[in-house]
């Protein structure tokens, strides 16, 4: 969990948002609850955010703003309200899932949210190089998860390797493991691939509005 | 969808459901969650399950055991909801209590209000009492001091806490003090918004683009973009400009 932080006033004065701004974001759920974080400073109790996510959800907010009111960005921004009611028949024409993720889960058509997010997952671990059965692994584990699909900040997904050897058996075992940062796995494991759910919701939201 | 209208008005018990009215006038407890137009509790009434409805109005005994839902929710007796409260206006004259946190878009306190986590609404008005145990997040915070009230943060953008008369009348508030002119205090942790103006109000930390710190205050630190004037009767520990 060593994010890069950003204390609050820095926000406001490196992007020129005021207060008031701010507080109605975090209102409307624009900004989620999870990336205020309190901490100790020499001065007293401080509000810190993790740079990259905020500066960038900030970015997003103000130029889509232009053409929407902000309860319209709700569901396309705040990954905590995912849109209950998407049917996609054409996931191939979302970029975060394309033609290689279709082919990890076919359906002939009616693509959930919460399955356009798990191909998603499954996708963005091909295009790292995973094998299908892998990346496929990875689909099933977040299709399955519901919860995190309406909840993912601090959640990551991820594909563990582990090698056994036993009286000249060799063994590699691949599992998938879906947890709160910091997930950790065992010493003689490795993360071959890992996801991000939070930024995952996120592309596909986006994606989403850009086909609607 | 409009359900059968119920009306307690001696002693009884009913289960929840989808009603028109409910009406409890005598003693009633309603067990189950209930969605209803309108919900008046004149007697006394506890609602075991989660409540929604249009309005609700409590000028008896309200209790509400979990979590509730409704457009408005007039509070001018005593109304106790031990969840989180989902109400897009409320006006409490009497005794609001909120065990969880609050969201809604219009809150008016002249009695005593009372929520155990974060409050956020887009306008906030008071001239009564409250206590916010976490955030109080609005637009604007318009706020006539009256007995002493709390929060551990305020934000938004334009926070105005007034002290109540006297001091318009050339009383100085040390003196207000001393003879009980009844004039309330505000202690908070921490405050932000664009335009803050406060009166008789202590905190640790107050940031802000445009500050007033008057009479009576005393805050640990003031951190300000644009402008700063403080009071000769209130005293600021550090002021730093950004």
């Amino acid at each position: 969990m060593d994010e890069d932080l950003i204390a609050k006033k820095d926000v406001l004065e490196q992007t020129g948002i005021s207060y008031g701004q701010l507080y109605r974001w975090k209102r409307k759920g624009l900004i989620p609850e999870a990336w205020f974080i309190r901490k100790a400073t020499v001065t007293g109790q401080e509000t810190f955010f993790p740079r990259e996510k905020i500066l960038t959800r900030i970015e997003q907010i103000r130029s889509l703003k232009e053409e929407q009111s902000l309860d319209e960005l709700v569901p396309i921004l705040a990954p905590e309200s995912a849109p209950e009611t998407v049917k996609c028949d054409d996931p191939t024409l979302l970029a975060p899932v394309g033609a290689e993720g279709r082919k990890l889960m076919w359906k002939d058509r009616g693509y959930t949210f919460g399955e356009l997010v798990a191909l998603a997952c499954g996708a963005h671990a091909l295009r790292a190089g995973t094998r299908p059965a892998e990346a496929k692994l990875l689909v099933d584990l977040v299709r399955a998860a519901e919860e995190v699909v309406r909840a993912p900040t601090g959640i990551t997904a991820l594909l563990g390797e582990k090698s056994i050897d036993q009286e000249g058996v060799s063994v590699r075992l691949t599992v998938g493991v879906l947890g709160h940062e910091p997930v950790k796995l065992d010493r003689e494991s490795r993360v071959k691939h890992r996801v991000d759910m939070e930024k995952i919701v996120e592309q596909v939201k986006l994606a989403l509005r850009g086909v609607a | 969808m409009e359900g059968q209208n119920i009306s307690i008005s001696g002693s009884g018990r009913v289960s929840g459901g989808e009603y028109g009215q409910v009406r409890i006038s005598g003693s009633g407890k309603v067990d189950g969650d209930v969605t209803a137009q309108e919900i008046r509790v004149s007697g006394s009434g506890r609602f075991q399950g989660e409540v929604k409805a249009k309005e609700i109005t409590v000028s008896g005994a309200g209790k509400f055991t979990a979590r509730v839902e409704a457009d408005v929710l007039v509070t001018s007796g005593s109304c106790g909801i031990d969840g989180d409260a989902e109400v897009k206006e409320l006006r409490s004259s009497g005794a609001q209590r909120i065990g969880g946190s609050f969201r809604g878009h219009y809150v008016r306190v002249s009695g005593v209000l009372h929520v155990a986590r974060d409050l956020e609404t887009d306008v906030f008005t008071s001239s009564g009492r409250f206590e916010i145990g976490g955030l109080l997040s609005a637009d604007r915070v318009e706020v006539k001091l009256v007995g002493d009230s709390r929060a551990r943060e305020i934000g938004g953008e334009n926070i105005d806490i007034r002290a109540s008369s006297g001091l318009s009348f050339g009383f100085s508030l040390a003196r207000g003090f001393r003879f009980g002119l009844g004039i309330g205090t505000l202690t908070v942790g921490e405050i932000e918004g664009d335009r803050v103006h406060l009166e008789a109000t202590t905190a640790d930390v107050v940031r802000g683009k445009t500050v007033h710190i008057g009479p009576g205050c005393r805050v640990g630190r003031v951190e300000y973009t644009e402008s700063l004037e403080v009071h000769p009767e209130a005293e600021v520990g550090e002021r730093i400009k950004r």
